[in-house]
């Protein structure tokens, strides 16, 4: 079923790379969207997330807009901002729809980061005489980047997959492609766009997985010789 | 462990025959005549009208509506699995024939007869078209002095608006400035494109013509005279199954639904949410073709 002689001829093509709806513009508008997203999910959900650990209340929060962000049919929300918003904030309404995405996993990754912190480590810390603001900066933020970019990780697949959306309410994005191609019945269209996402997707991933890793090698918290 | 994995493939078991089953099955035993319809409120719409005046002569119906768009249903029509179908002469051909050249309503209905796979037969085709069509808003007319598309050839800076599979159709970009000399930039606007065009993110925009909306946020149509859109008349494709009483019937519906029917069967159900079966039973009552 998989045309890869029509693949390969699509992909070869330079006019299909160049241009507004070019791949190499549709790839940029993806990240680009995907990036926006995420960021202000971040600049939210990272915070409070860290806050939640920190005091250790308001866990249900965490847990609660876990579940909820699953029950959310994204492509309802999105028609749902545009309308609400306007035809001519669409850009914003489609960046709010994918944050909200984003948030539970910056949010759930940056709580159990600092939530998981053993005791001991943070005792030493207020021993030493840190402030909170001290404790929070210099021990539980480094001690928790594994995971906070492990929240980062599942939010970028989850958004950059949905960005596909995006060409539904007039933006554009690699789903240009797979929703064009469907129409013309051009499956070598089809097909290139899925691989493009795919290996935006998968990259990002690893990228970040990295990223995850060094921290996580780095800034593993040390085990006490001995429990008493 | 053990129990686990033999739960799941049981349920997996189970979640594969749900799936073979929900496959259309195989066996041929078709006496009600099969009707489909798109996924598109007003094709629905026609599809009950035939439906209600077969059914009312005793004839068996089954209704197979809702089946999305073209590639999905012209298959199950060439295989005979659906035996009537409200369709388009112009999206029709060119779905048939991509590189069609007929525009003119008579000429698309006889080049799409020719065209058809063997076993199915375009009906009468009716008065009513429902067909793409370049919009712009009343201030974009009124300020440029547009009635027709030919008027946009002074004007610079243009931007059309559409579904994303505009940018490639031979009415698209392309065939605007082969035909008449008209520059525009595209912007795939999909299912957003009126809103866009009354927002102002573009100027002109692909609309269908039987689309409610052009009669409510009063949008100028422009004129195409020199046939860059096919004509696209409902015409019912039905294959062997249906009879001569049965094409009789349908004939008489598609002479009796004008364009305007067309448009106010479409503004009920845009307006007044109503189903399509109460929407065509009124109208087919209306028009005499039922009691």
């Amino acid at each position: 079923m998989l045309d890869f002689g029509g693949l390969g001829a699509w992909l070869s093509n330079p006019e299909n790379w160049a241009g507004r709806y070019g791949l190499w513009n549709l790839v940029a508008e993806h990240l680009c969207l995907t990036f926006l997203a995420i960021v202000i999910a971040a600049i939210v959900a990272v915070p409070i997330g860290v806050a939640i650990g920190h005091f250790g209340r308001g866990e249900f929060l965490v847990v609660g807009l876990g579940s909820f962000s699953r029950a959310i049919p994204t492509m309802g929300l999105l028609f749902a901002l545009v309308l609400v918003m306007g035809i001519q904030f669409r850009e914003l309404s489609v960046v709010l729809a994918l944050s909200a995405i984003a948030f539970p996993p910056l949010l759930a990754g940056a709580y159990s980061g600092v939530t998981t912190i053993p005791a001991w480590i943070r005792d030493s810390a207020t021993a030493q005489g840190m402030t909170t603001g001290q404790l929070v900066r210099h021990v539980e933020l480094p001690l928790a980047s594994a995971s906070i970019i492990g929240g980062f990780r599942i939010a970028y697949i989850q958004v950059v997959s949905t960005v596909v959306l995006a060409p539904l309410v007039g933006l554009g994005g690699v789903g240009f492609g797979i929703i064009q191609g469907l129409a013309l019945r051009n499956f070598p269209q089809v097909t290139a766009s899925s691989l493009v996402i795919i290996v935006i997707t998968v990259t990002g991933d690893r990228v970040i997985g990295l990223f995850q890793r060094l921290a996580g090698a780095r800034l593993s918290p040390p085990t006490p010789l001995e429990k008493s | 462990m053990k129990l686990t994995r033999i739960a799941a493939v049981a349920a997996s078991i189970g979640l594969t025959l749900g799936i073979a089953g929900c496959a259309p099955s195989a066996v041929p035993s078709r006496e009600p005549i099969v009707i489909g319809s798109q996924a598109y409120y007003s094709n629905e719409i026609v599809a009950e009208a035939y439906a209600l005046v077969l059914e009312d002569a005793g004839f068996a119906v089954e209704r197979k509506f809702s089946l999305g768009q073209r590639d999905v249903y012209v298959p199950a029509l060439v295989a005979g699995e659906i035996d009537l179908f409200p369709e388009y002469t112009g999206n029709l051909l060119q779905f048939f024939v991509p590189t069609a050249t007929e525009t003119a309503a008579e000429d698309v209905y006889a080049a799409l007869a020719t065209s058809l796979p063997e076993g199915l037969t375009a009906l009468a085709m009716s008065p009513a078209s429902d067909q793409d069509s370049y919009n712009v808003t009343q201030d974009f007319a009124s300020a440029n002095g547009v009635e027709s598309i030919a008027d946009l050839a002074s004007l610079t800076d243009i931007t059309l608006g559409g579904a994303p599979e505009l940018a490639e159709r031979p009415y698209g970009p392309a065939g605007l400035l082969a035909m008449y000399g008209v520059t525009v930039s595209f912007e795939a606007t999909g299912d957003t494109t009126v809103e866009s065009l009354v927002a102002g993110i573009v100027d002109m925009a692909n609309v269908y013509s039987a689309d409610p909306r052009i009669q409510q946020l009063g949008l100028v149509t422009l004129s195409d005279p020199l046939g860059l859109f096919l004509a696209s008349n409902v015409v019912p494709i039905a294959s062997e199954a249906v009879n001569a009483d049965a094409r009789a019937l349908i004939d008489a519906v598609s002479a009796a639904m004008s364009a305007e029917d067309l448009v106010a069967l479409n503004v009920r159900s845009v307006d007044e949410k109503l189903s399509a079966a109460v929407i065509a039973r009124e109208w087919l009552v209306s028009e005499g073709l039922l009691d």
